[in-house]
């Protein structure tokens, strides 16, 4: 890890109203890396992305991308860096077609930049769902009549398929079955040899022993544990997060 | 693109290649409103073609396709801003005070052309400060439009002083409201033109894309990097052009300008486009159904009165038909009615 981050955060705080959610949160993420962020509920985990995704403005601290120092005010600010986020809610429209969920905001154009190039949009999309080997019965369907997998599946191809330096993926798998969470969990290995530095929000904690390098646990808006995954046994894990400092693994 | 390594061959099951895309199947699936509201149009033409000999003339419905030129354009922007999960009470007064306007510029000694722009310009303000107190300053959209349209038909009726006033335009000006082309109205033309644009606009369009978006799921919008707010202040600020423009349509159609034609008339385009099958929570919208639902309250109207059905009767009608629609729409053709979110 000689390398310099990839992302650098320093000293980032954010409160709403009277609840400080981040309290001075310092992280780094370098290149090739899955970080998994792990915590109890209402520790801070998906506040922390926010900022990440340029979502939320922290109140204070600073940030950095591959040295250099950026802020973020607003999603775009964040794509324009390559930090694409997979959201736990999945942000996708229902009323709107696949193809148009995954080219929401970019879709290609036609006819002096007016219209929208549907047919290459379609035929994008459906290339693009292919390689990443998820299943829709068609682009034209709006998601609204998709199965819980799918709908997840098409939210992380709209954050894969602008090959994004930073992945952030909050809870990719709370909502799926067994054979979706393996393609979950094969995509990201897939990410990360291609040089995407991947940060992993999720209960599961055997997820994280499958495809995580490093683990960073958070607690009521602290940074309480970062070590390798190594280090870590489920149990020890466990211990971290619910803040048992005293070390229970005899 | 991420340059994944295509590792083994896709896994059993998952389809690859080609997609089979049926546009009229894809259509018909999305637009089971649309086909229901049009079965019913025909069904109520025949009807009143057999016990009208008046309704089925030619006559007769190039009448009514001018009469309804204001609706259908103002019915277009109502799509829209529905579709945005918003509303718009204040066209009715808006085109009261285009109406209004265009009447008193003209005698103040304005030319047709100079008239023409200014209502249009002053529709546009008022549209977009409904645009920018809803989508900046966060208020909800049935306030802003309520108080706009009290404040404009206040202003309609200051300029009149209530009094209804003659339009003498030029030749052109008269002609939106009364010409004929190739014995069509003209103003139906210009009502063809507008539904077409706002078609292409709502179902070819980064912004249409961006309208349903925000209907649908606004935060994700916004997360998607779209200037959301900017989206939703110019659909209000085209909700108010066109008002106005339909406000000149009905002054030039009448000859005059007066301040209380747009009395309920936002009612009429709300109930059209609902009919339609757009969905008031916003995120599903058809201009094709706006059409046909300004057609049938038309032709309910224009029908019954043909029959010489009373106009108290019309009314009933008119509003059991629409709460049918909608219930028939909600449980029937779409389930999605019944709230989402």
């Amino acid at each position: 890890m000689a390398s310099i981050p990839r992302i650098e955060m320093r000293d980032i705080k954010k409160s709403f109203g009277k609840i400080q959610s981040l309290r001075g949160v310092n992280l780094e993420l370098y290149p090739g890396e899955v970080l998994g962020l792990v915590g109890d509920n209402g520790a801070g985990k998906s506040t922390l992305m926010k900022v990440l995704s340029g979502v939320h403005i922290p109140d204070s601290g600073t940030m950095k991308f591959e040295g250099q120092p950026i802020q973020l005010n607003s999603p775009k600010d964040a794509k324009k860096h390559q930090i694409e986020t997979i959201f736990q809610d999945l942000a996708l429209c229902d009323t709107l077609d696949v193809a148009s969920n995954l080219y929401l905001g970019r879709e290609p154009v036609h006819f002096f930049n007016q219209l929208i190039d549907q047919k290459k949009m379609h035929e994008q999309a459906k290339t693009e769902l292919d390689r990443l080997g998820v299943t829709i019965p068609s682009t034209y369907v709006t998601v609204e009549n998709l199965s819980g997998g799918q709908r997840q599946s098409v939210a992380i191809a709209r954050a894969v398929i602008y090959s994004p330096k930073v992945l952030i993926m909050d809870e990719p798998t709370a909502a799926l079955g067994v054979k979706e969470v393996r393609m979950v969990l094969e995509l990201i290995q897939r990410v990360k040899r291609t040089g995407v530095s991947v940060i992993l929000i999720t209960h599961r904690l055997r997820d994280l022993f499958e495809v995580c390098d490093r683990i960073t646990v958070l607690y009521e808006g602290r940074i309480i544990d970062n070590r390798p995954i190594s280090d870590f046994t489920m149990e020890s894990l466990v211990a971290s997060i619910t803040a048992e400092n005293e070390e229970v693994h005899s | 693109m991420i340059g994944l390594k295509q590792e083994a061959a896709p896994r059993k099951g998952y389809s690859s290649g080609k997609q089979t895309h049926d546009p009229l199947q894809h259509w018909i699936a999305k637009n089971k409103q649309i086909v229901g509201i049009f079965s019913v149009l025909v069904v109520l033409s025949l009807y009143f073609s057999l016990f009208s000999n008046a309704f089925a003339t030619t006559g007769n419905v190039l009448n009514l396709l001018q009469q309804l030129a204001a609706n259908l354009i103002v019915c277009v922007a109502m799509t829209l801003v529905i579709t945005t999960s918003g509303i718009d009470l204040s066209v009715g007064s808006i085109l009261s005070l285009a109406s209004a306007l265009i009447a008193v510029l003209l005698k103040a000694g304005l030319t047709s052309f100079e008239a023409f722009l200014v209502v249009l310009l002053v529709g546009a303000v008022v549209g977009l400060v409904n645009g920018v107190v809803i989508a900046y300053l966060r208020i909800p959209p049935f306030i802003v439009t309520l108080a706009s349209m009290i404040y404009i038909q206040g202003l309609a009726l200051l300029i009149t002083g209530g009094y209804s006033i003659s339009i003498n335009g030029s030749a052109w000006l008269n002609a939106i409201g009364q010409g004929r082309f190739l014995n069509i109205p003209v103003a139906a033309l210009i009502a063809l033109f507008v539904v077409v644009f706002g078609w292409v606009v709502l179902t070819q369009t980064k912004f249409g894309t961006y309208i349903i978006g925000i209907g649908s799921n606004e935060e994700s919008v916004r997360r998607a990097g779209v200037a959301i707010k900017k989206i939703k202040m110019l659909t209000y600020m085209f909700s108010g052009i066109a008002a106005s423009f339909a406000g000149i349509v009905l002054a030039t159609r009448l000859g005059s300008g007066s301040s209380n034609v747009g009395t309920g008339f936002e009612m009429d385009v709300i109930a059209a486009v609902v009919l339609g099958g757009t969905s008031l929570f916003g995120g599903i919208g058809t201009m094709l159904g706006s059409v046909f639902g300004v057609f049938l309250i038309g032709v309910i109207d224009n029908g019954l009165t043909l029959m010489n059905v009373s106009p108290y009767i019309i009314q009933i009608v008119q509003g059991t038909v629409l709460l049918v629609a909608v219930i028939v729409n909600t449980y029937f053709f779409s389930g999605r009615g019944v709230k989402r979110k």
